[in-house]
């Protein structure tokens, strides 16, 4: 589960629970440098919550996110046959499992005993003893990433646009490169207002955010999230507040940048966006990927029955 | 009429023009102005670290509890202490508070306006720790989460996003408490500080005349007040720019 592949963001296992109500049940998915994944699915499928989590804004109830190789979450002691090895749960289970299954070998006895203890989700965090728990905390120091520095790198636009309502849009788009990459404050002005320019808002450097049209405010909050120069965008359904008219302005914006080649995953029920612009749709409902394609297979032959119905009443 | 008149400027004389008792009443204003702007400075800082703390609690119990750890411990033994100032300092008069102060915390202190400022502005900041606290929770809950998408760990974020909102939110009713505190202060007294009441009862109790010294502290108060609520309604006026 270390150091395989290229994925700029591989996501292992993900699981997330509100209570009783299971929104995650197992995704498992990588994004490659330069795609543009697009996630689609009906309200309430989890698709929201996969976005959140890859970023940490919801913290996942079991699974991992992987950065760049760098683990984001903490350790899933599901994911490491390692870790199951090593916890109390397995030392007890051990014998008599080998009385049920006297026919297996004894590697064979151990996989088959770390299958069904992490099917039946059996580990108990709290009581899995020292050696398990020193083990989780090796994997973690040697591999995780500062959480605070992952988001550094993963920029995300919401649907409410959330920009700073006491900042102007320069300082909305500046103080997260002076404050946290400690650019200097001529270095971020120049830059915002390249950025805004190149969004087409050159003149609302020092307006307010209550001052500008929700397309305006959306296109502001990617550049401030731009501003960081992040490895990555999330969109976590970008036009879905906005007025049908001011749609458009944002879908060129998202274009632009996926044609610069920016890495994007986008959650969104823009179906001409998809088709256009993804390299890659992913279909979640019922907090599983359904299916996932190219948009042109995606969209003339999908399989999925769910999916087929999904598509017939969107489109 | 003109008999009461004539009786009044005597009385004026009397009260204010001999022995320059009118500089009694300044020395007074004065004090009650130095309470009262240490106190809300004490206050306002309490308050602001006190709600970081309980709406820090508050907004990450669920998730915190879950992980148990360290952190969380602390966290919630300082959610404790907080919890336990507030319904004290709320729970008792502010003239207990003070005499307990003064005659057997700080007994051997001789320095009373210090102890009256520490008293005034302990009890002031529960009062505002609410209000922050209030003001916290009703900032956007977007706001926050915009500050950590961008990579600013949850202090960067209650400092350079959160806070600033909730000050705006809150400016009225910290404006109310600080009118509140003003006037608190005129129990100082109790513990022989020659605030503005005091300064005023004292020439009462040299002139033997009440009239005129005692609706002279209640208009000065009275000004005060005014004039401290045009302030606050001009800064409103200027922190609105950013809603147009």
């Amino acid at each position: 589960m270390t150091t395989d592949g290229n994925a700029l963001i591989r996501v292992d296992g993900l699981y997330k629970y509100f209570g009783s109500n299971k929104v995650l049940r197992g995704i498992s998915a990588e994004i490659d440098k330069g795609e543009v994944v697009v996630v689609i699915g009906p309200s309430g499928s989890g698709k929201s919550t996969f976005l959140r989590c890859l970023n940490l804004l919801e913290e996942p109830t079991y699974g991992e996110v992987w950065l760049e190789n760098r683990l984001v979450t903490p350790v899933d002691p599901y994911l490491h046959p390692e870790v199951i090895e090593k916890s109390k749960t397995f030392g007890k289970m051990l014998p008599s499992f080998g009385k049920e299954h006297p026919s297996l070998g004894e590697e064979e006895l151990k996989a088959a005993l770390i299958a069904e203890i992490k099917s039946k989700d059996l580990l108990n965090e709290k009581h899995e003893g020292k050696a398990c728990k020193a083990l989780m905390k090796q994997i973690y120091k040697e591999n995780s990433i500062n959480i605070n520095l992952a988001r550094q790198k993963i920029g995300m636009v919401f649907q409410q646009f959330n920009l700073f309502a006491n900042l102007t849009i320069l300082d909305n788009i500046t103080i997260a490169p002076m404050k946290l990459l400690g650019m200097g404050k001529k270095e971020a002005r120049e830059r915002a207002v390249d950025l805004l320019g190149r969004v087409g808002l050159p003149d609302k450097a020092d307006s307010y955010p209550s001052q500008l049209s929700g397309g305006q405010k959306q296109r502001v909050a990617i550049v401030r999230a731009l501003a960081m120069n992040p490895d990555v965008m999330l969109f976590d359904e970008p036009t879905s507040a906005l007025d049908p008219e001011m749609v458009g302005e944002v879908l060129d914006v998202m274009k632009e940048l996926a044609k610069q080649g920016m890495t994007m995953v986008v959650v969104t029920h823009e179906m001409g966006f998809a088709r256009e612009v993804g390299s890659r749709v992913m279909f979640i409902d019922e907090g599983v990927i359904m299916e996932e394609n190219t948009p042109d297979k995606f969209f003339s032959e999908p399989e999925n029955p769910r999916l087929r119905d999904f598509l017939s009443k969107v489109l | 009429m003109k008999e009461w008149f004539s009786d009044l400027a005597g009385q004026f004389r009397l009260n204010f023009i001999d022995g320059d008792r009118w500089t009694w009443l300044l020395e007074g204003f004065k004090m009650t102005l130095i309470i009262t702007f240490f106190a809300t400075l004490i206050g306002i800082l309490i308050g602001v670290v006190i709600a970081t703390v309980r709406s820090t609690y508050d907004k990450n119990y669920e998730s915190m509890k879950k992980k148990g750890g360290i952190g969380f411990r602390i966290l919630s033994f300082f959610n404790k202490i907080c919890g336990l100032y507030l319904t004290v300092i709320r729970g008792t008069p502010v003239v207990v508070q003070l005499l307990i102060m003064y005659f057997i915390i700080f007994a051997s202190s001789t320095n009373s306006t210090m102890v009256a400022i520490a008293s005034f502005g302990i009890n002031s900041g529960a009062y505002v720790a609410e209000i922050f606290r209030g003001g916290i929770m009703s900032v956007d809950k977007g706001q926050f989460e915009a500050g950590r998408s961008l990579g600013f760990n949850y202090i960067q974020t209650m400092i350079h996003i959160i806070i600033p909102q909730m000050f705006k939110i809150v400016l009225p009713t910290l404006c109310n408490e600080f009118i509140v505190l003003l006037k608190e202060t005129s129990v100082a007294g109790y513990v022989g500080i020659r605030d503005l009441t005091k300064a005023g009862d004292l020439i009462r109790g040299r002139t033997f005349s009440a009239f005129m010294p005692l609706i002279a502290v209640a208009l000065i108060y009275l000004a005060v007040v005014i004039i401290f609520t045009k302030l606050v309604a001009r800064l409103e006026r200027r922190l609105r720019n950013s809603d147009h």
